[in-house]
C-alpha cells in the first residue's frame, strides 16, 4: 500500500513539473470572436506548445475588464482584443505595447493594408496589428420598398443614395400601427456608425487636431444637422422605431419589419436562412456632403504587464499575420480583411461578384475609399461613451445642441487627464 | 479584558473589510491621475477632484436624483412591506401558501429581476404595454422616457425589496404580545387606533432597522441603471453611485469616481444619524396613550 502512494505522489509531483514547465497565455477576447479563433488557437497550441487560455466577454464587459486589469496592472492577461480606436488610449496608458519588434524579420506593409496599420499605430509605433476590417453598407426589404413605390438604392457610386431619399422612401413605407418602420441604423447610437453623419455633414471627427479636445469639434454645423437629423428619424417622422438595441435591428430586418437598413457587412450571413428578399447598395450621404462610412475593427495587442511578452507576441503574429486565418475570417464571419492576402482574395473570387457575395466587395470598396477613421484621441474611451450616450439621448428626445453641447463640455473636462 | 477579545475578530472585519476600503477611498480621491506627455503620473491635488465636481453641473444633476430617489423610495419600500406584513398577519387557511408567494422575489436575484422587467418594459414588444392596451391606454415609452424611467426603476427596486424587507416587519409583528390588542378592544379601540397606538410603537425599533437599512441600501442601487438605462434617458438616472462606477470603470477617472463616492459615503452617513436621531427610542416621536 505504502509503495502505492509512494508511486502515486511521484508521478503526481512529477506531472505537476511538467504542467508547470509549459508555457500558458491568458487571451482576453470578445464573445463574437471565439467560434472562429478557436480552432486556430488549438493549431498555435499544437504548433507551438504554448498553451492559450481563452477567456470571453461580451463588447463592453471586455472593455470593462480590460480596464480593470490594466488599472491593477495584472499580470495574469497576456493578449488582449483591442479596439481600433483605442490603439491611442491603451498606448499611452503603457497598457499594451509596441510590436514592432516582433516583426522586425518583415515589411508589415507586405501584410497589412495602410488602413489597418495606420489604426494599428499611435506615435510612428504599431501596437496592435489588425484582425480584421469592416465596412457599411445599405441593405433594403426590396418587397417593402416595391410595396410603397420607392426605387432600389443602387451599388454604383455615380448613383449613391442620399440620407434624403432614404427618409423620403422611409416615410413611405413606415407603418407603426403594423410594426413597420422605414429605417434603423444597425449600430444604435453608436460613434462608430454615426460618426460618418456629421463627417458627411462636415462636421469632422468631433475630436479637434491633436487628440486632445473637442472644443467646437462636437458642437459645429455638421455635428448640429448629424444630432438634428438623428432626432428627426426618431421623434418627427418616426421613421425609426425607439427602444431597440444595436443587438435587436438585425432581427427586426431579418423579420421585414424594417425598410432600409444601413449596417456592416458582418450582418449578411445572418440572414441566409430566411426568406427575406433583400438587396444590398452603397453607403448613403447627405446631399452635397461628403461620402464617408464606418470603418476599422478588432486589432489584437500585448498586454504590457505581461510576464510571457515574447509568447504572447507569437500568438499575435500567428493570428494576425497568416493569411489563412484571415481569409476564414472573411469567409466564415462575413468581415473585411486587413491582411493584404485576404484584400486579394475578395477581389479574385467571382463568387464576391455576386448577390450575396458582393456585400463583401461592396464594404472592401467603402472602407478603401470612404473610410471615416474613428477620433484619435487617448481619450477615446470617455469620448465614445459620451457620444454614445448622447445620440442615445437625442433619439429619446433631447434637444441636439444641448446634448451636444453638454457632450462637449463633458469630455473637455475629462480630457484635462491627457495634456 | 476577554470581553473585548471576543469582541476583536468582528473589530478586525470592520477595520480591515469596512474603515480601510473607506479611508483608501478618501485617500485616492485628493490624488489627480494624469498622462500629459505620454507617461502615468500620480499627484496629490487636496481637494481639486472635488472642486471639480463641484463645477460639474453633471454631479448636482445626479445629487438631485439621487436626493429625489431616497425621499420616494424608503418611505414607499416601507409603507409596502408593513401593508404587506399587516396583511400577512391575519389568519386565514393559505396563510402560508400566500407568504411564500409574496416571497417568492426574494428568491430572484435583482440583475434577472431587471433583465425580465427590461423585456415587460419594452415599449415595442413589451407584456406591461400589450396589458395596458387592453384598457384602451396608449403604449407608453417607460425606460426610454426621461419623464418615466426612474419611476420603472423605483418600480422594480420596490417590487424586489418590498418582500425582503416585509420578513422583519412580519418577525416585529409577531413578536407584539396579543394581550396589548386585547386590551385596546376592550377599551374600545378602532382597527386604525390600535395601528397607530400598538402596533406602531410596539414596531418602532424593526421600523427604525429597516429604515436605515433600506436606506442604505438605496443609496448605492445602480443595477437597474447597469443594465438598463446607463443612468438616461437625459441622465434622469444617473444616480451618485452610477456616476460614481461610470467615472471610474468607463473614464478611468478614479480621482472623480472616488470623490463622488466619498461624498456619497458622507451623504449616506448623515442620512442614516438623522434617521437616528429622530427616531430612537430616546427622541420619542410617538407616546403611548
Amino acid at each position: 500500500m505504502k509503495k502505492i502512494l509512494a508511486s502515486l505522489c511521484t508521478i503526481f509531483l512529477f506531472s505537476n513539473l511538467v504542467t508547470s514547465a509549459k508555457a500558458e497565455i491568458n487571451f482576453l477576447i470578445g464573445t463574437w470572436a471565439e467560434e472562429p479563433l478557436t480552432p486556430f488557437v488549438e493549431a498555435f497550441e499544437k504548433e507551438t506548445g504554448i498553451e492559450v487560455n481563452i477567456q470571453t466577454f461580451p463588447f463592453r464587459d471586455l472593455l470593462a475588464t480590460i480596464e480593470v486589469r490594466g488599472n491593477a496592472q495584472a499580470d495574469d492577461v497576456d493578449v488582449i482584443f483591442v479596439d481600433a480606436p483605442l490603439v491611442p488610449s491603451y498606448a499611452v496608458r503603457g497598457m499594451i505595447g509596441p510590436m514592432d519588434q516582433y516583426f522586425a524579420d518583415t515589411s508589415i506593409n507586405s501584410i497589412f493594408a495602410p488602413a489597418g496599420i495606420a489604426a494599428a499605430s499611435w506615435n510612428g509605433e504599431m501596437y496592435a496589428p489588425p484582425l480584421n476590417n469592416s465596412g457599411q453598407l445599405t441593405y433594403y426589404n426590396k418587397d417593402l420598398l416595391a410595396k410603397a413605390g420607392c426605387a432600389e438604392p443602387s451599388m454604383i457610386e455615380a448613383e449613391r443614395v442620399t440620407w434624403e431619399e432614404i427618409v423620403d422612401c422611409a416615410k413611405k413605407i413606415t407603418d407603426e400601427a403594423n410594426g413597420i418602420h422605414g429605417f434603423i441604423f444597425d449600430q444604435i447610437s453608436r460613434y462608430y456608425q454615426l460618426q460618418a453623419l456629421p463627417e458627411s455633414a462636415g462636421g469632422g471627427s468631433g475630436v479637434c487636431e491633436g487628440g486632445l479636445s473637442v472644443k467646437g469639434c462636437l458642437t459645429n454645423d455638421g455635428w448640429m444637422k448629424a444630432g438634428q437629423f438623428y432626432y428627426d428619424i426618431h421623434n418627427t417622422s418616426n421613421i425609426s422605431p425607439k427602444g431597440v438595441g444595436p443587438d435587436q435591428t438585425h432581427e427586426l430586418f431579418g423579420l421585414g419589419k424594417i425598410g432600409i437598413f444601413v449596417g456592416g457587412s458582418w450582418n449578411n450571413g445572418r440572414w441566409a436562412d430566411t426568406d427575406l428578399n433583400y438587396g444590398v447598395a452603397l453607403h448613403p450621404y447627405f446631399e452635397g456632403g461628403k461620402v464617408v462610412t464606418g470603418c476599422n475593427s478588432w486589432h489584437i495587442g500585448v498586454w504590457n504587464y505581461s510576464k510571457q511578452k515574447d509568447d504572447a507576441a507569437k500568438l499575435v503574429r500567428y493570428l494576425t499575420a497568416s493569411p489563412e486565418i484571415a481569409i476564414h475570417y472573411v469567409e466564415s464571419h462575413n468581415s473585411l480583411p486587413a491582411h493584404n492576402s485576404a484584400i486579394l482574395h475578395v477581389a479574385e473570387d467571382p463568387k464576391f461578384n455576386n448577390f450575396p457575395g458582393i456585400v463583401m466587395n461592396l464594404a472592401t470598396y467603402e472602407s478603401a475609399n470612404h473610410c471615416a477613421t474613428r477620433g484619435r484621441t487617448p481619450g477615446f474611451l470617455e469620448f465614445e461613451e459620451i457620444v454614445n450616450t448622447s445620440f442615445e439621448d437625442i433619439r429619446n428626445g433631447g434637444d441636439p445642441a444641448s446634448v451636444l453641447a453638454d457632450a462637449e463640455s463633458r469630455i473637455e473636462s475629462s480630457m484635462r487627464r491627457y495634456k | 479584558m476577554v470581553p473585548y477579545l471576543f469582541l476583536a475578530p468582528a473589530l478586525v472585519g470592520t477595520i480591515a473589510f469596512k474603515l480601510y476600503p473607506i479611508f483608501i477611498g478618501f485617500w485616492e480621491s485628493l490624488i489627480y491621475t494624469s498622462f500629459s506627455g505620454g507617461a502615468e503620473k500620480r499627484i496629490f491635488v487636496w481637494f481639486e477632484n472635488y472642486q471639480y465636481l463641484f463645477d460639474d453641473k453633471i454631479f448636482w444633476k445626479s445629487l438631485e436624483i439621487t436626493a429625489f430617489l431616497t425621499i420616494i423610495i424608503n418611505p414607499l419600500q416601507i409603507a409596502m412591506s408593513l401593508g404587506l406584513a399587516l396583511l400577512l398577519m391575519r389568519k386565514s387557511k393559505f396563510i402560508r401558501v400566500i407568504r411564500s408567494l409574496y416571497l417568492l422575489p426574494i428568491g430572484i436575484a435583482l440583475p434577472i429581476a431587471t433583465i425580465i422587467w427590461g423585456l415587460m418594459l419594452d415599449p415595442n414588444q413589451g407584456l406591461i404595454n400589450g396589458l395596458i392596451g387592453v384598457f384602451g391606454i396608449p403604449p407608453q415609452p417607460f425606460l426610454v422616457s426621461e419623464n418615466q424611467a426612474l419611476w420603472c426603476i423605483i418600480a422594480i427596486a420596490t417590487w424586489k425589496g418590498v418582500a425582503f424587507w416585509m420578513l422583519f416587519l412580519l418577525a416585529g409583528l409577531e413578536d407584539i404580545p396579543k394581550q396589548y390588542y386585547e386590551a385596546a378592544e376592550i377599551d374600545g379601540a378602532t382597527p386604525f387606533q390600535k395601528f397607530r397606538y400598538v402596533t406602531i410603537p410596539q414596531l418602532k425599533r424593526t421600523i427604525l432597522f429597516v429604515f436605515v437599512a433600506d436606506t442604505a441600501a438605496n443609496f448605492v442601487l445602480m443595477v437597474p441603471m447597469i443594465i438598463l438605462t446607463k443612468g438616461g434617458p437625459l441622465q434622469s438616472t444617473n444616480v451618485l453611485i452610477y456616476e460614481g462606477y461610470r467615472s471610474g470603470f468607463y473614464y478611468q477617472d478614479w480621482g472623480r469616481s472616488l470623490s463622488i463616492i466619498t461624498i456619497l459615503t458622507v451623504i449616506t452617513l448623515i442620512v442614516i444619524g438623522l434617521q437616528l436621531l429622530f427616531l430612537s427610542e430616546k427622541n420619542e416621536g410617538i407616546k403611548v396613550k
